[in-house]
């Protein structure tokens, strides 16, 4: 066999596996709801389960294995649901000591047995309301003890983990850099977005099914931007968009990485490589606070708010599925096989 | 002869309820000021007017419709005067109710 022959064998190979992998590409949607978690088959976008959890749900987390799911209940549980079983294993609650916690932002630890939570946390004190400053806190995910902290800002509010944990990026007024790689926890660095007049509200954050991006809308009074950060390097990117600004709970990268989807009362695409909007569509079944994408780019899901999951073909831009949700929701999360 | 005080005010509410009998001190602080006094319990961050859409054209306004938008804001206790406060007072309303517009028939809170 020459050289020639061998290489067009190889090249077909890699052609060949390309193919089967993306064949064998599965999506699985959860449905961040309340009292209750459901899942929604990717390939006939069915819901295909459901999941009674107790509480109204929030931010959640698959695990790194991808075994497990992670989501905050009441702003106190963290309940972990087994996803072969589709049940609740167990749930931890943070309160205690005499202290009600409420928990935002959730970042799984590199060890997969701790995570990490802003906290306020109040109390009374002699009759007296007591209200601790916020923290950064990492917990014991066995027993939910606060195993360490640190002091950050009022408003912190979402949690990305860069460079396999070992900094959490604290996002609030500002994103506040957390160096957790050491014994205790160190302030490195802090990105502005306050004094730039940002306005953000970064509550759905979709960094795994962007690859490792995670990325937040933004507003100042002239304009709407997206604010991206590189979890693998920890670079934080500015992007405003060209034009009048559109209005968007959440955004969400193509897989192509070419554009972006934002979703409130509309669809909107926003295109990345010329930083302005695309075309934007009404959402007939009202407005949305979460949005993905399937894994093959095909597919645009637009969910929570009310109790809807639109499904919209991303070429046309045409809703081809509307499935009525056993309750509200508040976000919609891909886990792909 | 001074009058003696029939009840002793113990906590900072009685305290200020005792005050404005006396004559009001400030009662009222701007949120900018910076904490206290955030309110835990109510909105934990700080994009008030998030959903105050100053577009020109339809739809102006809040979310659409605005029943899609209950739970967020209830859980949360974005709008405490408006929606059940999941935080501290009804923290298993959404147990009624998950389904707006399904079930707001079932509400019940007072």
């Amino acid at each position: 066999m020459n050289i020639k022959m061998t290489s067009l064998l190889l090249i077909a190979t890699v052609f060949v596996g390309m193919n089967t992998q993306t064949a064998l590409a599965k999506d699985i949607f959860y449905y961040i709801g309340y009292g209750m978690v459901q899942v929604v088959d990717g390939d006939t976008d069915a819901i295909v389960a459901d999941i009674p959890v107790d509480g109204w749900l929030r931010a959640s987390q698959f695990s790194a294995d991808k075994k497990f799911l992670y989501v905050l209940a009441k702003r106190h549980l963290i309940h972990k649901i087994d996803l072969a079983k589709n049940q609740v294993v167990s749930t931890i609650d943070v309160n205690g000591g005499g202290w009600d916690r409420f928990m935002y932002g959730f970042e799984l630890g590199a060890d997969g047995k701790s995570a990490f939570v802003t906290i306020l946390a109040r109390s009374t004190k002699n009759g007296e309301a007591v209200v601790a400053a916020p923290i950064l806190a990492q917990i014991d995910l066995e027993r939910g003890h606060i195993l360490r902290s640190i002091e950050v800002p009022w408003g912190s509010a979402t949690l990305v983990s860069v460079k396999n944990a070992s900094s959490i990026y604290v996002v609030g007024k500002d994103i506040v850099k957390v160096d957790v790689s050491g014994e205790e926890m160190k302030v490195i660095g802090t990105y502005p977005m306050f004094e730039k007049q940002w306005n953000i509200l970064p509550f759905w954050s979709y960094t795994a099914e962007n690859g490792g991006v995670f990325m937040a809308n933004y507003y100042t009074p002239e304009l709407m931007g997206l604010v991206s950060i590189d979890t693998n390097t920890g670079e934080i990117t500015d992007m405003p968009l060209d034009g009048p600004p559109v209005f968007a709970y959440s955004v969400i990268r193509s897989p192509d990485k070419k554009k972006a989807y934002a979703v409130m009362d509309e669809l909107t695409v926003i295109d990345l490589e010329t930083r302005s909007y695309g075309p934007i569509v009404p959402i007939p079944e009202g407005t949305c606070y979460a949005i993905n994408v399937s894994s093959d780019g095909k597919k645009i899901y637009v969910s929570g708010g009310g109790s809807t999951t639109t499904v919209f073909a991303a070429e046309s831009l045409k809703p081809i599925k509307v499935l009525q949700m056993e309750t509200d929701g508040m976000d919609f999360k891909r886990l792909t096989f | 002869m001074k009058r003696k005080r029939p009840i002793q005010a113990l906590n900072e509410k009685a305290r200020a309820i005792q005050s404005l009998a006396e004559g009001e001190d400030k009662s009222v602080t701007a949120l900018q000021d910076g904490p206290p006094p955030m309110p835990v319990g109510c909105t934990t961050i700080f994009d008030t007017g998030w959903e105050t859409n100053p577009r020109p054209t339809y739809p102006v306004g809040n979310c659409m419709a605005s029943a899609r938008d209950f739970h967020g804001c209830a859980g949360d206790c974005w709008w405490p005067a408006q929606v059940p406060d999941g935080l501290t007072n009804h923290e298993d309303f959404d147990k009624q109710c998950p389904n707006v517009v399904r079930d707001w028939r079932l509400l019940k809170f007072d």
